[in-house]
């Protein structure tokens, strides 16, 4: 019964997964072909394979690592200060209605602003140093948090807080039990924007400051030509967007499962 | 009809009281800053960039960088969208492929441009492309799997097949969905060519940024600040009021 | 509905007898889904020109019967012929009127346009097309409603549009799927005898679904009850009652007859029937 479906379901999935790498592998082969076959210059597009090779050489014997895990550590201190102050800042706003009021609109008027527009103002007034950038990640990542925060508590049925007020609860106890929980789902997913914001700001951050990291590592390939290093730059870029990405979505949906 | 208009007042009251505070303060202390001026100056820095025709400018070459790559860009999403929507199998394929390029931060493409075309609006344009192709992919993709499944038995009853059926029902039943992409798209687009106008590429608003900056012209750099964020609410507003209008009426969700 | 339509069909000369050779024959029939023997043994014949009504509890398969008609579904076995020949797919003369009519009208075209939307799936050509879809519209008391939206037309006006775009297709064969069970009472009975009426004009073949048996005989020129769970012994097909009622029905007339009443009791004591 059970087990006459589990094959035909469990082949889909093989099938899905192997075709999908024969896809990838397709492609990375396209790549392979256009730069042997000397379509597009090797200046600005070199070869898989010398992609590799710098990318291996970098990590071993170059800089690369080192860069890493400078980008990765400003991502990081960025984004748990932004998640931190998001949640004490989004908590304060959220549990009263009078100051949502006032401050909402505010709010949705700084949303759309481009968090990069605001690093020149950093610069002015810190100059170019790592506070600055730390700063700038902070500011820039803490409102996809501040706003789910807010929009949580606002979205807390008007029952619990009857029952709150009924059982005698004080306002600390109410946020701590009631309103934080409640709330964890939609800070999760905006802790997975903030990420996002924050690997992107510590790039550009690196880049108009100067600061060790893959940011700058990649724009003095770019300035000096060459291309295998700025792609390999690239390529761990990518990965570790991907794998903070995959490890939040995780913790999303594990902190889902209980609804 | 009060109402609303009490709590739009409330909304601008906090802004606004700011901005009395912070001109009143720096009048009152005198003091001089390269990051902060006085409200009032920084009004007239944006009046006078406007008045000489530098704020249009910056603005039309940002906002046509961003539409030019949204249009290469969020075209090639759209189609490959709709593409892998209407053939589930081709989407569940090419998964893993756009699950590994989506979370590469655009703003490292930025050095590649740089070196494929030097400095000027291809290269913007081309970083926004990059980034404008996964969130139109994905809600076209998405709009497509949401369609009202008794309008594609419609389709079958009567026949319609292939090109007809994705131009007839297809389409039409997805498109809120892309609307909203779109509009996000915008946003997304507009931010990536600041961006990059900041960090590498000589002109637009971002560049004037950057450029106040450097100059120490904290007026005309804060002016140019506000100017940027009223843009990108602006065009996130009149889409939104577009979206109302094309999808509200008649009843399609979007 | 124009008053010359509704008298074509108080003449007695265009009464409809169900042609010697049946229009659609299921010869042991039988459906399978999500494990479950949905549909069982079935063997039916539908005559051209005939009105037939399904009724059975929820879950004997009444909408499945539809959708296997329509080709939409395949039977696990035996065979569904039309005029003889195998039925594997949507044929462009079988319209299907769904029950959520909401969600089978076009919510972006016009109410004109819906009705076009069967026209160009035909591939008429665009000169033609308003030259018929005008008197569509007029049929089911549409014509003046012809630009307004569907999220503008009340649920008994949206039904009617679908039917008009079935209509469009000039079906030979009509399956109807509760079609006015979301509709008030006197909507529905003004659009039970514009539907009869049509299909009566048109000599259409209809498969009619409801779970309301004085519907069922008020329109039907058969009946037939499925019965649930068939299991794999026992045919679907628990009762084929042919309904001889004088044409044309009457809401108040026809629902007094001593035969209406008779079929009703019949049909009642068998659905209440306990079942094994």
């Amino acid at each position: 019964m059970s087990a006459a479906l589990a094959p035909p379901r469990l082949a889909r999935r093989l099938g899905d997964a192997a075709g999908g790498l024969l896809v990838l592998l397709a492609l990375v082969g396209a790549w392979a072909w256009a730069s042997a076959a000397g379509w597009v210059s090797p200046i600005f597009l070199p070869s898989p394979q010398a992609t590799w090779e710098a990318l291996r050489h970098g990590l071993a014997e170059g800089d690369l690592a080192a860069a890493s895990a400078a980008t990765v550590e400003r991502m990081i201190y960025g984004w748990v200060l932004a998640s931190a102050l998001g949640v004490a800042i989004g908590t304060l706003i959220g549990i009263s209605p009078a100051l949502r009021a006032w401050i909402q609109p505010t709010l949705e008027f700084i949303r759309p602003l481009p968090a990069s527009a605001v690093m020149p103002v950093a610069i002015a007034l810190l100059g170019l140093s790592p506070g600055m950038v730390l700063a700038v990640i902070a500011f820039g990542a803490i409102w996809p948090v501040l706003l789910s925060t807010v929009h949580g508590f606002a979205s807390i049925d008007p029952r619990l807080h009857e029952v709150a007020r009924v059982l005698g609860l004080s306002r600390r106890a109410f946020v701590a039990k009631i309103g934080l929980p409640h709330t964890l789902p939609d800070v999760i997913t905006g802790m997975r924007l903030s990420l996002t914001i924050a690997l992107v700001l510590a790039i550009v951050g690196e880049m108009l400051a100067s600061q060790t990291g893959l940011g700058s590592a990649i724009l003095m390939a770019a300035r000096s030509f060459r291309a295998p290093e700025l792609y390999a730059g690239v390529v761990l870029l990518g990965i570790i967007g991907l794998l903070s990405n995959v490890l939040l979505a995780l913790a999303e949906r594990m902190v889902r499962i209980h609804r | 009809m009060s109402r609303g208009y009490l709590s739009r007042l409330r909304g601008l009251a906090l802004p606004v009281a700011a901005l009395l505070a912070a001109e009143l303060a720096m009048l009152a202390t005198g003091a001089q800053s390269d990051a902060f001026a006085r409200p009032s100056e920084i009004l007239r820095a944006m009046w006078a960039a406007a008045l000489d025709g530098s704020l249009a400018a910056a603005s039309a070459q940002t906002l046509g960088n961003a539409l030019l790559g949204l249009a290469m860009g969020g075209g090639i999403g759209l189609a490959c969208g709709l593409w892998f929507g209407a053939v589930p199998r081709v989407g569940r394929l090419s998964a893993l492929t756009v699950n590994l390029l989506r979370p590469l931060p655009s703003v490292a493409l930025v050095p590649i441009a740089m070196l494929a075309f030097g400095f000027g609006y291809r290269m913007e344009s081309a970083v926004v492309a990059f980034t404008c192709i996964w969130p139109m992919l994905m809600f076209a993709q998405d709009g497509v799997a949401r369609i009202e499944p008794r309008l594609l038995e419609v389709a079958q009853v009567l026949g319609l097949r292939g090109l007809r059926r994705a131009w007839k029902i297809v389409l039409p039943a997805a498109l809120p969905r892309i609307f909203v992409g779109l509009r996000l798209s915008l946003g997304i687009a507009l931010t990536i060519a600041v961006t990059t106008e900041i960090v590498a590429n000589p002109m637009g608003l971002g560049y004037g940024l950057s450029m106040a900056q450097q100059s120490l012209n904290p007026a005309l750099m804060l002016a140019l600040v506000i100017w940027i964020g009223v843009l990108g609410w602006a065009v996130n507003a009149g889409l939104l009021r577009l979206q109302e209008r094309l999808f509200g009426r008649r009843g399609a969700r979007p | 509905m124009t008053a010359a339509l509704r008298e074509a069909s108080l003449d007695p000369s265009v009464a409809v007898r169900p042609a010697a050779q049946p229009l659609i024959r299921l010869d042991g029939v039988a459906l399978d889904l999500g494990g479950r023997r949905i549909i069982n043994g079935l063997d039916l014949a539908l005559g051209r020109g005939e009105f037939v009504c399904v009724v059975g509890p929820s879950g004997c398969g009444k909408t499945t019967l539809l959708r296997l008609l329509s080709g939409l579904v395949r039977p696990t076995s035996g065979r569904i012929l039309r005029d003889d020949r195998n039925v594997d797919g949507p044929a462009q003369d079988v319209a299907i009127v769904f029950q959520d009519y909401g969600r089978a009208l076009l919510p972006w075209r016009t109410v004109a346009g819906n009705v076009s939307l069967a026209l160009e799936a035909a591939r008429v050509p665009r000169a033609e097309r308003s030259a018929r879809i005008a008197p569509l519209l007029a049929q089911v008391g549409l014509a003046a409603h012809a630009a307004k939206y569907p999220a503008e037309l009340s649920g008994g006006m949206q039904q009617r549009l679908q039917i008009a775009r079935c209509l469009a297709q000039r079906p030979a064969v009509l399956l109807m799927d509760e079609p006015f069970g979301a509709l008030d009472a006197m909507t529905r009975q003004s659009l039970q005898d514009d539907l009869l009426a049509l299909v009566r004009q048109h000599g259409t073949t209809v498969l009619f679904i409801t779970h309301d048996l004085e519907e069922a005989i008020y329109l039907g020129d058969r009946v037939i009850a499925l019965r649930a769970n068939p299991g794999s012994q026992r045919s679907s097909l628990a009762q084929d009652i042919v309904i001889e009622l004088p044409h044309p029905r009457d809401q108040l007339a026809t629902r007094e007859h001593p035969e209406f009443l008779r079929l009703r009791r019949f049909l009642f004591d068998f659905i209440q029937e306990p079942r094994p």
